[in-house]
Protein backbone atom coordinates (compact mmCIF):
# COMPACT_ATOMS: atom_id res chain seq x y z
CA UNK A 1 0.00 0.00 0.00
CA UNK A 2 1.10 3.52 -0.78
CA UNK A 3 1.97 5.56 2.09
CA UNK A 4 -0.12 8.43 2.20
CA UNK A 5 2.44 11.16 3.06
CA UNK A 6 4.62 9.64 0.38
CA UNK A 7 2.59 10.47 -1.96
CA UNK A 8 1.89 14.30 -0.77
CA UNK A 9 5.37 14.62 -0.95
CA UNK A 10 5.41 13.30 -4.68
CA UNK A 11 2.28 15.64 -5.50
CA UNK A 12 4.13 18.87 -4.53
CA UNK A 13 7.75 18.04 -6.18
CA UNK A 14 7.95 18.64 -9.58
CA UNK A 15 9.25 16.11 -11.79
CA UNK A 16 10.50 18.95 -14.01
CA UNK A 17 12.66 20.66 -11.77
CA UNK A 18 13.96 18.13 -10.13
CA UNK A 19 15.98 16.62 -13.45
CA UNK A 20 17.11 20.14 -13.68
CA UNK A 21 19.00 20.30 -10.46
CA UNK A 22 22.39 20.36 -10.43
CA UNK A 23 23.85 18.52 -7.31
CA UNK A 24 27.51 18.73 -6.77
CA UNK A 25 29.13 15.42 -5.06
CA UNK A 26 29.52 17.69 -2.05
CA UNK A 27 26.02 18.07 -1.47
CA UNK A 28 25.51 21.57 -2.90
CA UNK A 29 22.11 21.69 -4.50
CA UNK A 30 21.63 24.83 -7.41
CA UNK A 31 17.96 25.38 -9.66
CA UNK A 32 19.25 27.00 -12.94
CA UNK A 33 15.32 28.15 -12.62
CA UNK A 34 15.30 30.40 -9.28
CA UNK A 35 18.61 30.49 -9.23
CA UNK A 36 18.23 29.25 -5.72
CA UNK A 37 21.05 26.68 -3.76
CA UNK A 38 21.23 24.95 -0.89
CA UNK A 39 22.98 22.03 0.94
CA UNK A 40 21.89 18.76 1.47
CA UNK A 41 23.53 16.02 3.89
CA UNK A 42 24.19 12.69 2.80
CA UNK A 43 21.12 11.45 3.01
CA UNK A 44 19.52 13.92 1.52
CA UNK A 45 21.88 13.75 -1.18
CA UNK A 46 21.33 9.96 -1.78
CA UNK A 47 17.89 10.50 -1.78
CA UNK A 48 17.91 12.90 -4.40
CA UNK A 49 19.97 11.46 -6.62
CA UNK A 50 17.78 8.32 -6.22
CA UNK A 51 14.40 10.58 -7.06
CA UNK A 52 16.76 12.12 -10.61
CA UNK A 53 17.64 8.56 -11.59
CA UNK A 54 13.80 7.81 -11.48
CA UNK A 55 12.83 6.01 -8.39
CA UNK A 56 9.74 5.96 -6.86
CA UNK A 57 8.98 7.72 -3.64
CA UNK A 58 8.47 3.98 -2.10
CA UNK A 59 11.92 2.66 -4.26
CA UNK A 60 13.93 5.60 -2.35
CA UNK A 61 12.44 4.66 0.89
CA UNK A 62 13.13 1.05 0.49
CA UNK A 63 16.72 1.68 -0.91
CA UNK A 64 17.53 3.88 2.12
CA UNK A 65 16.64 0.98 4.72
CA UNK A 66 19.08 -1.39 2.67
CA UNK A 67 21.92 1.43 2.84
CA UNK A 68 21.51 2.93 6.20
CA UNK A 69 19.74 0.01 8.12
CA UNK A 70 17.04 1.94 9.04
CA UNK A 71 13.24 0.73 9.64
CA UNK A 72 10.92 0.67 6.49
CA UNK A 73 8.64 3.44 8.12
CA UNK A 74 12.10 5.74 9.31
CA UNK A 75 12.98 5.63 6.05
CA UNK A 76 9.46 6.62 4.78
CA UNK A 77 9.28 9.31 7.28
CA UNK A 78 12.70 10.54 6.12
CA UNK A 79 12.06 10.79 2.45
CA UNK A 80 8.78 12.55 3.03
CA UNK A 81 9.93 15.00 4.89
CA UNK A 82 13.01 15.39 2.72
CA UNK A 83 10.74 15.97 -0.21
CA UNK A 84 8.70 18.08 1.08
CA UNK A 85 11.58 20.62 2.05
CA UNK A 86 12.93 20.21 -1.49
CA UNK A 87 9.92 21.16 -2.88
CA UNK A 88 9.70 24.85 -0.84
CA UNK A 89 13.27 25.36 -1.98
CA UNK A 90 12.13 24.74 -5.62
CA UNK A 91 8.85 26.28 -5.52
CA UNK B 1 35.87 56.26 -44.54
CA UNK B 2 32.53 55.30 -45.71
CA UNK B 3 30.73 51.67 -44.83
CA UNK B 4 30.97 50.70 -48.25
CA UNK B 5 35.06 51.10 -47.69
CA UNK B 6 34.99 49.36 -44.03
CA UNK B 7 36.03 46.16 -43.81
CA UNK B 8 33.14 43.58 -43.36
CA UNK B 9 35.70 41.17 -41.12
CA UNK B 10 35.02 42.84 -37.61
CA UNK B 11 37.83 39.88 -36.94
CA UNK B 12 40.41 43.12 -37.77
CA UNK B 13 37.92 45.87 -36.45
CA UNK B 14 38.79 48.81 -34.43
CA UNK B 15 36.27 49.18 -32.19
CA UNK B 16 35.83 51.70 -29.78
CA UNK B 17 34.35 50.94 -26.04
CA UNK B 18 32.66 53.29 -23.80
CA UNK B 19 31.89 53.41 -20.30
CA UNK B 20 35.25 52.40 -19.14
CA UNK B 21 34.71 54.02 -15.46
CA UNK B 22 35.16 50.94 -13.09
CA UNK B 23 34.33 52.13 -9.26
CA UNK B 24 34.93 48.86 -7.17
CA UNK B 25 30.87 49.67 -5.89
CA UNK B 26 29.67 50.39 -9.53
CA UNK B 27 31.20 49.40 -12.35
CA UNK B 28 30.40 50.68 -15.90
CA UNK B 29 30.41 47.97 -18.49
CA UNK B 30 33.06 48.75 -21.27
CA UNK B 31 35.69 47.12 -19.63
CA UNK B 32 33.66 44.17 -19.50
CA UNK B 33 32.90 44.40 -23.51
CA UNK B 34 36.40 44.98 -24.00
CA UNK B 35 37.52 41.37 -22.00
CA UNK B 36 34.76 39.68 -23.80
CA UNK B 37 35.79 40.91 -27.39
CA UNK B 38 39.68 40.62 -26.23
CA UNK B 39 38.86 36.92 -25.15
CA UNK B 40 37.43 35.84 -28.54
CA UNK B 41 39.68 33.82 -29.93
CA UNK B 42 38.93 35.10 -33.72
CA UNK B 43 39.52 38.78 -32.45
CA UNK B 44 42.39 39.88 -33.71
CA UNK B 45 41.43 43.75 -33.96
CA UNK B 46 42.20 46.88 -31.81
CA UNK B 47 39.63 47.91 -28.87
CA UNK B 48 39.74 51.65 -28.18
CA UNK B 49 38.72 53.07 -24.64
CA UNK B 50 36.42 56.29 -24.72
CA UNK B 51 35.41 57.78 -21.08
CA UNK B 52 34.74 60.78 -19.39
CA UNK B 53 37.12 61.25 -16.61
CA UNK B 54 41.09 60.91 -16.37
CA UNK B 55 40.42 58.80 -13.45
CA UNK B 56 38.07 55.91 -15.11
CA UNK B 57 40.60 52.86 -14.91
CA UNK B 58 39.95 51.25 -18.24
CA UNK B 59 41.78 54.26 -19.68
CA UNK B 60 44.73 52.98 -18.29
CA UNK B 61 43.78 48.79 -18.79
CA UNK B 62 46.49 47.98 -21.50
CA UNK B 63 45.09 43.96 -21.49
CA UNK B 64 41.84 45.11 -22.32
CA UNK B 65 42.81 48.12 -24.38
CA UNK B 66 44.83 49.42 -26.86
CA UNK B 67 44.31 53.05 -27.11
CA UNK B 68 41.97 55.66 -24.89
CA UNK B 69 40.55 58.93 -24.88
CA UNK B 70 38.50 61.20 -23.07
CA UNK B 71 34.32 62.50 -24.46
CA UNK B 72 33.39 65.54 -23.59
CA UNK B 73 30.26 64.85 -21.15
CA UNK B 74 26.99 64.13 -22.50
CA UNK B 75 25.06 67.15 -21.22
CA UNK B 76 27.70 69.15 -23.89
CA UNK B 77 25.44 67.50 -26.78
CA UNK B 78 25.83 65.67 -29.59
CA UNK B 79 27.90 68.03 -31.76
CA UNK B 80 30.40 68.42 -28.75
CA UNK B 81 30.55 64.40 -29.00
CA UNK B 82 30.71 64.61 -33.02
CA UNK B 83 33.82 67.11 -32.91
CA UNK B 84 35.57 64.67 -30.88
CA UNK B 85 34.90 61.42 -32.36
CA UNK B 86 35.96 63.46 -35.58
CA UNK B 87 39.08 64.52 -33.95
CA UNK B 88 39.53 60.75 -32.54
CA UNK B 89 39.18 59.09 -35.65
CA UNK B 90 41.43 61.37 -37.38
CA UNK B 91 43.74 59.48 -35.40
CA UNK B 92 42.62 56.23 -35.68
CA UNK B 93 40.22 54.86 -37.65
CA UNK B 94 36.98 53.69 -36.17
CA UNK B 95 35.08 50.62 -37.39
CA UNK B 96 32.85 50.66 -34.61
CA UNK B 97 31.12 51.90 -31.41
CA UNK B 98 29.58 50.04 -28.44
CA UNK B 99 28.66 52.92 -25.88
CA UNK B 100 28.00 51.39 -22.53
CA UNK B 101 26.39 54.57 -20.38
CA UNK B 102 22.71 55.03 -20.71
CA UNK B 103 23.29 58.80 -20.34
CA UNK B 104 25.23 58.76 -23.66
CA UNK B 105 22.35 57.12 -25.74
CA UNK B 106 20.59 60.34 -26.73
CA UNK B 107 23.72 61.97 -28.23
CA UNK B 108 24.64 58.47 -29.78
CA UNK B 109 22.09 57.84 -31.34
CA UNK B 110 21.22 61.05 -32.88
CA UNK B 111 24.56 61.03 -34.44
CA UNK B 112 23.71 57.57 -35.90
CA UNK B 113 23.54 58.79 -39.79
CA UNK B 114 26.78 60.72 -38.75
CA UNK B 115 28.35 57.82 -37.63
CA UNK B 116 27.38 55.70 -40.52
CA UNK B 117 28.94 58.44 -42.80
CA UNK B 118 32.14 58.27 -41.06
CA UNK B 119 32.13 54.03 -41.43
CA UNK B 120 31.09 53.73 -38.04
CA UNK B 121 29.23 50.67 -37.53
CA UNK B 122 26.22 51.19 -34.16
CA UNK B 123 23.26 49.78 -33.16
CA UNK B 124 21.16 51.18 -31.30
CA UNK B 125 17.19 51.82 -30.26
CA UNK B 126 15.52 54.26 -31.94
CA UNK B 127 14.55 57.22 -30.19
CA UNK B 128 10.93 56.22 -29.71
CA UNK B 129 12.22 52.95 -28.43
CA UNK B 130 14.49 55.07 -25.64
CA UNK B 131 11.85 57.34 -24.66
CA UNK B 132 9.35 54.39 -24.31
CA UNK B 133 11.95 51.99 -21.64
CA UNK B 134 12.98 55.47 -20.11
CA UNK B 135 11.88 54.74 -15.87
CA UNK B 136 9.15 57.13 -15.88
CA UNK B 137 7.35 55.66 -18.74
CA UNK B 138 7.83 51.87 -17.92
CA UNK B 139 4.17 51.73 -15.81
CA UNK B 140 2.84 52.80 -19.58
CA UNK B 141 5.53 50.52 -21.46
CA UNK B 142 3.84 47.65 -19.10
CA UNK B 143 0.27 48.30 -19.45
CA UNK B 144 1.12 48.12 -23.30
CA UNK B 145 2.45 44.42 -23.44
CA UNK B 146 1.26 43.24 -20.45
CA UNK B 147 4.06 43.29 -18.37
CA UNK B 148 4.06 43.95 -14.81
CA UNK B 149 6.14 47.15 -13.22
CA UNK B 150 6.27 48.33 -10.21
CA UNK B 151 4.00 51.42 -9.91
CA UNK B 152 6.49 54.53 -10.25
CA UNK B 153 5.24 58.74 -10.39
CA UNK B 154 7.79 61.39 -10.54
CA UNK B 155 8.06 63.45 -7.51
CA UNK B 156 8.14 67.15 -7.61
CA UNK B 157 7.31 68.16 -3.84
CA UNK B 158 9.77 67.22 -1.33
CA UNK B 159 6.63 67.05 1.14
CA UNK B 160 5.23 64.13 -0.62
CA UNK B 161 7.11 61.68 1.36
CA UNK B 162 5.88 63.62 4.78
CA UNK B 163 2.48 62.93 3.21
CA UNK B 164 2.64 59.70 0.75
CA UNK B 165 1.02 57.37 3.49
CA UNK B 166 -2.19 59.25 3.05
CA UNK B 167 -2.16 58.86 -0.64
CA UNK B 168 -1.57 54.69 -0.51
CA UNK B 169 2.59 55.07 -0.82
CA UNK B 170 3.89 53.46 2.01
CA UNK B 171 7.18 52.98 3.20
CA UNK B 172 9.79 51.65 2.23
CA UNK B 173 9.43 52.56 -1.24
CA UNK B 174 12.45 53.21 -3.60
CA UNK B 175 13.83 56.44 -5.09
CA UNK B 176 15.15 56.79 -8.58
CA UNK B 177 17.06 59.47 -10.64
CA UNK B 178 16.09 59.36 -14.40
CA UNK B 179 19.18 57.78 -15.43
CA UNK B 180 21.19 56.93 -12.72
CA UNK B 181 20.88 56.21 -9.05
CA UNK B 182 18.00 53.98 -7.16
CA UNK B 183 17.96 53.96 -3.04
CA UNK B 184 15.82 51.77 -0.88
CA UNK B 185 14.28 54.50 1.65
CA UNK B 186 12.44 53.52 4.88
CA UNK B 187 11.15 57.11 6.25
CA UNK B 188 10.53 60.45 4.98
CA UNK B 189 14.01 61.81 6.54
CA UNK B 190 15.70 59.07 4.51
CA UNK B 191 13.76 59.67 1.25
CA UNK B 192 14.77 63.42 1.20
CA UNK B 193 18.64 62.58 1.68
CA UNK B 194 18.12 60.27 -1.08
CA UNK B 195 16.43 62.90 -3.72
CA UNK B 196 19.06 65.15 -2.58
CA UNK B 197 22.17 63.35 -3.24
CA UNK B 198 20.76 62.08 -6.79
CA UNK B 199 19.87 65.33 -7.83
CA UNK B 200 23.10 66.55 -6.95
CA UNK B 201 24.89 63.62 -9.08
CA UNK B 202 22.32 63.29 -12.15
CA UNK B 203 19.67 66.10 -11.58
CA UNK B 204 15.82 65.70 -11.86
CA UNK B 205 13.37 64.40 -11.98
CA UNK B 206 13.19 62.48 -9.33
CA UNK B 207 11.07 59.23 -9.58
CA UNK B 208 9.60 57.18 -6.46
CA UNK B 209 8.98 53.64 -6.98
CA UNK B 210 6.82 51.08 -4.94
CA UNK B 211 9.38 48.42 -3.30
CA UNK B 212 8.32 45.14 -4.08
CA UNK B 213 10.18 42.33 -1.81
CA UNK B 214 11.94 39.54 -4.18
CA UNK B 215 15.38 38.76 -5.05
CA UNK B 216 16.58 40.20 -8.64
CA UNK B 217 17.09 38.35 -12.00
CA UNK B 218 18.02 39.86 -14.95
CA UNK B 219 19.08 39.40 -18.67
CA UNK B 220 20.73 40.44 -21.31
CA UNK B 221 20.61 40.03 -24.76
CA UNK B 222 21.24 41.77 -28.54
CA UNK B 223 18.33 42.06 -31.03
CA UNK B 224 18.44 42.68 -34.31
CA UNK B 225 16.56 45.09 -35.26
CA UNK B 226 14.02 42.52 -36.69
CA UNK B 227 12.36 41.34 -33.25
CA UNK B 228 14.49 38.70 -33.12
CA UNK B 229 16.57 38.51 -29.19
CA UNK B 230 19.85 37.05 -29.58
CA UNK B 231 21.87 34.70 -27.36
CA UNK B 232 19.41 35.66 -24.80
CA UNK B 233 21.81 35.39 -20.68
CA UNK B 234 20.13 35.71 -17.84
CA UNK B 235 21.43 35.57 -13.80
CA UNK B 236 20.09 36.03 -10.33
CA UNK B 237 22.53 38.24 -8.10
CA UNK B 238 23.86 36.53 -5.25
CA UNK B 239 25.58 39.51 -3.42
CA UNK B 240 25.13 43.11 -3.69
CA UNK B 241 26.99 46.22 -3.07
CA UNK B 242 25.64 49.22 -1.43
CA UNK B 243 23.55 50.76 -4.27
CA UNK B 244 22.38 47.41 -4.79
CA UNK B 245 24.67 46.50 -7.88
CA UNK B 246 25.49 43.36 -8.49
CA UNK B 247 28.63 41.81 -6.88
CA UNK B 248 28.49 38.09 -7.72
CA UNK B 249 25.61 36.59 -9.23
CA UNK B 250 24.66 32.93 -10.65
CA UNK B 251 23.57 32.34 -14.14
CA UNK B 252 19.79 30.93 -14.95
CA UNK B 253 17.69 29.57 -17.30
CA UNK B 254 14.29 31.27 -16.63
CA UNK B 255 11.79 30.81 -18.82
CA UNK B 256 9.17 33.69 -17.83
CA UNK B 257 11.89 36.20 -17.61
CA UNK B 258 13.31 34.56 -20.85
CA UNK B 259 9.33 35.76 -22.21
CA UNK B 260 9.25 38.50 -21.03
CA UNK B 261 12.52 39.93 -22.66
CA UNK B 262 10.84 38.70 -25.70
CA UNK B 263 7.86 40.90 -25.75
CA UNK B 264 9.10 43.74 -24.68
CA UNK B 265 11.73 43.59 -27.43
CA UNK B 266 9.10 42.54 -30.12
CA UNK B 267 6.80 45.61 -29.15
CA UNK B 268 9.29 47.98 -29.21
CA UNK B 269 11.37 46.77 -32.11
CA UNK B 270 14.23 46.81 -30.41
CA UNK B 271 17.94 47.00 -31.65
CA UNK B 272 21.23 46.56 -30.55
CA UNK B 273 22.26 45.20 -27.02
CA UNK B 274 19.58 45.45 -23.98
CA UNK B 275 19.44 44.53 -20.19
CA UNK B 276 15.99 43.41 -19.02
CA UNK B 277 15.92 44.26 -14.80
CA UNK B 278 13.43 42.30 -13.31
CA UNK B 279 12.30 40.98 -9.56
CA UNK B 280 11.20 38.02 -8.59
CA UNK B 281 8.76 39.26 -6.38
CA UNK B 282 7.66 36.72 -3.05
CA UNK B 283 4.29 36.83 -4.27
CA UNK B 284 5.97 34.75 -7.25
CA UNK B 285 5.14 37.61 -9.78
CA UNK B 286 7.41 38.64 -11.84
CA UNK B 287 7.76 42.50 -12.35
CA UNK B 288 10.13 44.42 -14.82
CA UNK B 289 12.36 46.76 -12.97
CA UNK B 290 14.42 48.92 -15.73
CA UNK B 291 15.04 48.11 -19.69
CA UNK B 292 18.61 49.51 -20.67
CA UNK B 293 19.41 49.89 -23.86
CA UNK B 294 23.31 48.79 -23.24
CA UNK B 295 24.97 45.77 -22.07
CA UNK B 296 25.44 45.69 -18.44
CA UNK B 297 28.19 45.84 -16.32
CA UNK B 298 27.84 41.92 -15.66
CA UNK B 299 28.23 40.72 -19.51
CA UNK B 300 31.63 38.90 -19.22
CA UNK B 301 28.74 36.40 -17.86
CA UNK B 302 27.98 35.90 -21.62
CA UNK B 303 31.45 34.66 -22.42
CA UNK B 304 31.54 32.49 -19.52
CA UNK B 305 28.27 30.60 -20.58
CA UNK B 306 29.23 30.34 -23.65
CA UNK B 307 27.32 33.35 -25.71
CA UNK B 308 29.82 35.86 -26.19
CA UNK B 309 27.42 38.87 -26.75
CA UNK B 310 30.01 41.66 -28.25
CA UNK B 311 30.83 38.97 -30.44
CA UNK B 312 26.93 38.37 -31.11
CA UNK B 313 26.59 42.51 -31.82
CA UNK B 314 30.01 42.40 -34.07
CA UNK B 315 28.41 39.56 -36.27
CA UNK B 316 25.15 41.65 -36.80
CA UNK B 317 26.94 45.14 -36.97
CA UNK B 318 28.96 43.16 -39.93
CA UNK B 319 25.85 41.55 -41.76
CA UNK B 320 27.21 38.47 -40.94
CA UNK B 321 25.67 35.12 -40.34
CA UNK B 322 25.00 34.78 -36.22
CA UNK B 323 26.59 31.34 -35.59
CA UNK B 324 24.21 29.05 -33.73
CA UNK B 325 24.97 29.41 -29.80
CA UNK B 326 24.82 26.56 -27.63
CA UNK B 327 22.18 26.82 -24.57
CA UNK B 328 23.79 29.44 -21.82
CA UNK B 329 25.55 27.24 -19.15
CA UNK B 330 23.12 27.21 -15.96
CA UNK B 331 24.86 27.63 -12.38
CA UNK B 332 27.82 30.05 -13.50
CA UNK B 333 28.95 32.27 -10.95
CA UNK B 334 30.72 35.36 -11.23
CA UNK B 335 32.23 37.41 -8.63
CA UNK B 336 33.03 40.65 -8.61
CA UNK B 337 36.45 42.45 -7.53
CA UNK B 338 38.76 45.25 -7.28
CA UNK B 339 42.59 45.76 -8.35
CA UNK B 340 44.53 49.11 -8.76
CA UNK B 341 46.60 49.86 -11.65
CA UNK B 342 49.70 51.55 -11.54
CA UNK B 343 49.49 54.76 -14.09
CA UNK B 344 53.01 56.15 -14.57
CA UNK B 345 52.53 60.19 -14.17
CA UNK B 346 53.13 61.08 -17.63
CA UNK B 347 50.43 58.96 -18.98
CA UNK B 348 48.16 60.24 -16.38
CA UNK B 349 48.88 63.54 -17.14
CA UNK B 350 48.52 63.56 -20.59
CA UNK B 351 45.26 62.10 -20.38
CA UNK B 352 44.00 64.66 -17.84
CA UNK B 353 45.45 67.83 -19.77
CA UNK B 354 45.09 66.13 -23.82
CA UNK B 355 42.41 63.78 -23.72
CA UNK B 356 44.48 60.75 -24.66
CA UNK B 357 47.67 59.19 -23.77
CA UNK B 358 50.40 57.46 -25.50
CA UNK B 359 50.40 53.73 -26.28
CA UNK B 360 51.72 51.71 -23.71
CA UNK B 361 55.31 50.40 -24.32
CA UNK B 362 55.22 47.19 -26.24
Amino acid sequence: MTDPGLSASRKSLDPGRLDHLAVSRTGLVFDPVSGLSFTVNTTGLTILELLQSGASMEEVARRLTEIYAVTLDSATASVAGFSQQLAQNIP
Amino acid sequence: MTSEQRSNNWRTWTIAISGMGARADNPAPGLAVARCLRQHPEFRGRVIALSYDALDAGLYDDHACDEAYLLPYPSLGEASLLERLLEIRNVVALDAIVPCLDAELDNLQRLQPALAELGIASLLPDRKTLTARSKENLPALGAATGVATPATRIVNDMGFFDTCHQVGWSYPLVIKGRVYGAHVVRNANEAKTACWRIAQQWGYPILVQRFIPGHEVNLTAVCDGESTLLGAVMMRKRGTTDQGKAWSGISIADQELLEMAETLTRHLSWRGPLEVEALRGEDGKLYLVELNPRFPSWIYMSHAVGRNLPVVLMHLLAREQCPVLPAARTGMLFIRHARDLAVDFERWAAMATTGNHPSPPS
